[in-house]
């Protein structure tokens, strides 16, 4: 036996208790001296056995390392002990060569790599392995007598503060938390607030330079005695240049990080210029490469894709393997830096991703809010610029730091005006609600991954506080409720949140069902129940939302009674709302996509192999176990499902084509949207899918008598969650 | 329906009949040396000896290895216990190396882990595997795991995995279910088997 429980082998050793051990030893356990047990125990142990208790468990298995294996001792030396040594030993010159054409040159080198580090880091690796592990930024101080380095490496530290303090301010990161681990790294360089008037100063000693090295290559006189950047005056306005853009864009990507950051979204405007100044520095920094390229040749690297440089040229003054020995949330494998190319994609994303959150208007109405956040996700924005919109979203528990939520809700609900000093808002299940839509708000704004798991256990709080509220109005204000006067504002507001409220719990659903079209989620023989959920809880959002617009009207119609012409109100009254028909052509896409998904099953169409081990109800309550547990909606069981399905035909499909009706609906409610873009567009990639489907089924029903070997599979080329029908012969 | 097999190199591919294949359940010391080679030639994380010991020695029933012709060219290790509310088993580790992939050894291995989990009064079994193991995906699918979540930057190189369920029919709620006839055919799927087949144990380190 190669593991011995520790009790066991104890029983084989006389041990000893010590006397007045000074630490408590907690509840059924004594202190004991193991000394004589070890002994004994390092006389039998054989390489790979352990002593263990009791609760050694697989977390303990797991944390045990062999020592010297490359892999998983993280104390094993690669080059240097310490940073000190590496110093000493010149990994980290300052300068970094007294040949000034050469310092500047790898300075620049030094920037491109940190830049690619940064990107790295922002994609979800630890910032001691991608920017720190430079070991410039190690030690502040070593740096002061090189002024552009010194410059440099303060804004990057101050960068990586405020983005810190962002990404943990939103705290949207509950699975990105190696992002802001930073235990041990000097993130507070002496000076470092200061960034920017050192920068200010580099740069404008740089620009003078270049006007100088201008003039001169003109033959103009030159106007004041300046030193030049380097000794090659060929090279002078190309470094200069180099230079120029890349410390610039620090500049305006610190200002974009710190006015973002102002309360309510004040400094949306002036981040919106310090970004389009970003993006076009970026632009200048990557034309720079090919001069850079151009010197550089021969000395460096083939012309990969893979180069973290613009020059091609390994950087001077880094080791991640420094910090691996030093500090400790560093996981001993080496990690694969972004090249250079790709970190500057990076960052343009990222700046388009934070241009759109700056020009968006603060929409007081929580419906434009929820469009505008998801919308925003569909571009799959990271970390940092998801970070920024929920703060931007949400601070001090009021919309954009300036709406209450309760006058969100009312808002929301189509309450009517006098409710907004109402005594209800005290009410302790509103504010309870109140926090719902905050955290519903700030779950949208996290990777997709983690938001569809928080909006499945969401469902249940909002099932649940539907409950309470119902509870508390009917407690509350009972007596009022049953007096025959139906104007009263109690029943009014009663009436409105919980619609509300359940309108948004079938929100919640639907996006939980989507997203796991995104994320992949979703066999395709899981297709047909997942159309089918799609299609019980959209019926019910069209049904709230259509309630919640009706009551709104009611209450519009009131007030403005006796200006309006009475016979326009009818008319008015018995349109269906276009917000409404929008999810109605969705509702028809679903069903017929479910039917076409049963019928093709039914009819053997599509090949089912049974499962050995379970069925297909065991698979629809896994996926919609959340769903189900929150009841949503009511009454919804597999064998709803199976009963709805069992008896389609395609034949029958043929007669009654749901995807006909998606398609004419779209093209009706179409003209209501003429403003709205992404409805439209929305709009007709519904259209598309209907129209293909509705093609493939007649297809399917024509030939498919015919040809046994027809194979019908389904794609997403027209709409990312709406599968199209592909019909091919075998 | 799951992903049409992918190019997987047809050279080296070893020929052998499905018969020739010999499934043993973990005997002991003299099988943790193959176990731990194979993994580590396949995997990317290094476990210490004592993450394997962990596993066999607990559940020595759950673990199998696949031989042919006196080499070991597969295994499986697993775990079972309880989690939350719920009784269920675990799939750490699942190998077959190259040249015997593609026909049914992984199903097989992890077929019979399945069945004593079951058998061990397990409700569910899961696993993480990659989101790009499409082999992994493919067989689990068919065994009818479902993709449960996705889990965002889940390995140590930033790719994400899906965590893969397989719920376990309640004998009570559905007494009528054709449950677990025959098992011992799983073999019939052999053809279908994609390459890469494995999971990993979650990396966090």
């Amino acid at each position: 036996m190669a593991e011995k429980g520790a009790e066991e082998a104890a029983a084989a050793v006389d041990v000893a208790v010590p006397e007045g051990a000074s630490i408590a030893s907690g509840d059924n356990t004594v202190w004991t001296d193991v000394s004589l047990l070890l002994e004994a125990a390092c006389e039998d142990l054989r390489d790979g056995e352990l002593i263990h208790g009791d609760n050694f468990n697989l977390f303990a298995a797991m944390s045990a390392l062999e020592i010297m294996d490359p892999k998983m001792d993280s104390g094993m030396v690669c080059k240097y002990y310490s940073v000190d040594e590496a110093i000493e030993n010149g990994a980290a010159p300052v300068p970094i060569s007294f040949y000034k054409t050469v310092d500047v040159q790898c300075t620049i080198d030094i920037m491109d790599y940190l830049l690619a580090c940064e990107a790295t880091w922002h994609k979800g690796h630890s910032l001691a392995q991608t920017v720190f592990s430079c070991i410039y930024l190690l030690r502040p101080d070593r740096t002061s007598s090189h002024a552009l380095l010194h410059s440099y490496c303060r804004v990057i530290r101050a960068t990586c503060k405020a983005v810190i303090s962002v990404v943990s301010d939103a705290r949207t990161h509950e699975e990105e938390d190696l992002f802001t681990m930073a235990y041990g790294l000097p993130l507070d360089g002496d000076g470092d607030e200061k960034c920017l008037s050192l920068l200010n100063a580099v740069e404008e000693t740089i620009s003078r330079q270049l006007r100088a090295c201008k003039a001169h290559s003109s033959k103009r006189r030159v106007l004041e005695d300046i030193e030049p950047l380097q000794e090659n005056v060929d090279l002078e306005e190309g470094y200069c240049k180099a230079l120029l853009c890349r410390l610039r864009f620090r500049k305006h990507f610190y200002h974009v990080l710190t006015s973002m950051r102002r309360p309510q979204g004040r400094g949306l405007e002036l981040a919106r210029k310090h970004i389009a100044t970003c993006i076009s520095e970026l632009e200048c920094i990557r034309k720079s490469a090919e001069f850079l390229r151009s010197i550089a040749c021969g000395a460096c690297d083939d012309d990969t894709e893979d180069r973290t440089t613009a020059s091609g040229c390994q950087p001077i003054g880094f080791d991640a393997s420094l910090n691996c020995r030093l500090s400790a949330p560093t996981p001993p494998r080496t990690i694969k830096i972004l090249s250079w190319k790709m970190a500057i994609d990076y960052f343009v994303k990222l700046l388009h991703d934070l241009d759109i959150i700056c020009s968006y208007t603060l929409d007081p109405l929580l419906e434009g809010v929820l469009h505008f956040v998801v919308q925003f996700q569909k571009s799959q924005p990271d970390l940092v610029a998801r970070a920024h919109l929920q703060l931007l979203l949400v601070q001090d528990g009021k919309l954009y730091g300036r709406d209450s939520m309760f006058a969100v809700i009312t808002r929301a609900a189509a309450l009517p005006e006098v409710t907004k000093n109402h005594d209800i808002q005290n009410n302790e299940y509103i504010g309870q609600l109140g926090q719902l839509v905050i955290n519903k708000l700030k779950v949208l704004c996290t990777n997709s991954a983690w938001q569809r798991r928080k909006l499945g256990k969401m469902l249940q709080d909002w099932r649940v506080i539907y409950v309470q509220l119902e509870l508390a109005f009917r407690k509350d204000f009972g007596d009022v409720l049953s007096s025959p006067d139906d104007e009263n504002v109690c029943m009014k507001i009663f009436q409105h949140i919980l619609l509300w409220v359940e309108e948004q719990t079938y929100w919640i659903a639907s996006r939980f069902l989507i997203l796991g079209f995104e994320l992949e989620l979703y066999s395709p023989s899981e297709y047909c129940m997942v159309y089918w959920y799609m299609y019980v809880v959209l019926i019910k959002l069209a049904e709230k939302t259509h309630l919640k617009m009706a009551a709104r009207n009611d209450t519009n119609k009131r007030k403005g009674k006796k200006k309006r012409d009475s016979l326009k109100d009818v008319a008015r009254e018995y349109r269906i709302p276009p917000a409404v028909l929008f999810v109605q052509c969705q509702i028809c896409l679903v069903e017929g996509l479910t039917m076409m998904l049963a019928a093709l099953r039914n009819e053997n169409m599509i090949l089912q192999s049974p499962n050995p081990f379970n069925t297909e109800q065991e698979r629809f309550f896994q996926h919609f176990e959340l769903l189900q547990k929150a009841c949503v909606p009511d009454h919804i069981s597999y064998p709803a499902f199976d009963e709805s399905t069992t008896y389609a035909r395609i034949s029958t499909l043929v007669m009654y084509n749901y995807f006909k009706d998606a398609q004419r609906i779209a093209k009706e409610v179409k003209s209501s949207f003429t403003n709205d873009p992404d409805k439209l567009a929305e709009l007709r990639r519904i259209e598309q899918v209907a129209e293909h489907n509705s093609i493939a089924l007649n297809v399917i029903c024509q030939v498919g008598a015919l040809d046994p070997k027809l194979k019908v599979s389904f794609e997403f080329s027209h709409h990312p969650y709406f599968a199209t029908a592909v019909v091919k012969r075998s | 329906m799951e992903g049409k097999k992918e190019g997987e190199g047809e050279t080296g591919k070893s020929e052998f009949g499905a018969s020739e294949i010999e499934y043993v359940s973990y005997g002991g010391e003299h099988h943790l040396p193959l176990i731990m080679s194979l993994v580590d030639q396949e995997l990317s994380e290094p476990y210490s000896i004592f993450t394997y010991r962990y596993f066999v020695y607990l559940w020595p029933q759950l673990s199998f290895l696949a031989f042919h012709e006196g080499k070991c060219v597969g295994t499986v290790v697993c775990k079972m216990g309880q989690h939350r509310n719920t009784f269920r088993g675990y799939i750490a580790m699942l190998v077959v190396i190259k040249p015997y992939r593609g026909r049914g050894v992984a199903t097989e291995l992890v077929s019979r882990s399945i069945k004593v989990m079951m058998e061990s009064g397990c409700e569910e079994v899961t696993l993480e595997a990659e989101v790009t193991n499409k082999g992994a995906l493919a067989l689990y699918g068919r065994l009818g795991f479902i993709r449960a979540k996705r889990l965002f930057h889940y390995y140590l190189n930033g790719v994400d995995a899906f965590r893969l369920k397989l719920l376990f029919p309640c004998p009570e709620l559905y007494p009528s279910l054709p449950m677990m006839a025959k098992t011992e055919d799983s073999h019939c799927h052999d053809d279908h088997i994609q390459p890469e087949e494995r999971s990993e144990l979650h990396q966090h380190l």
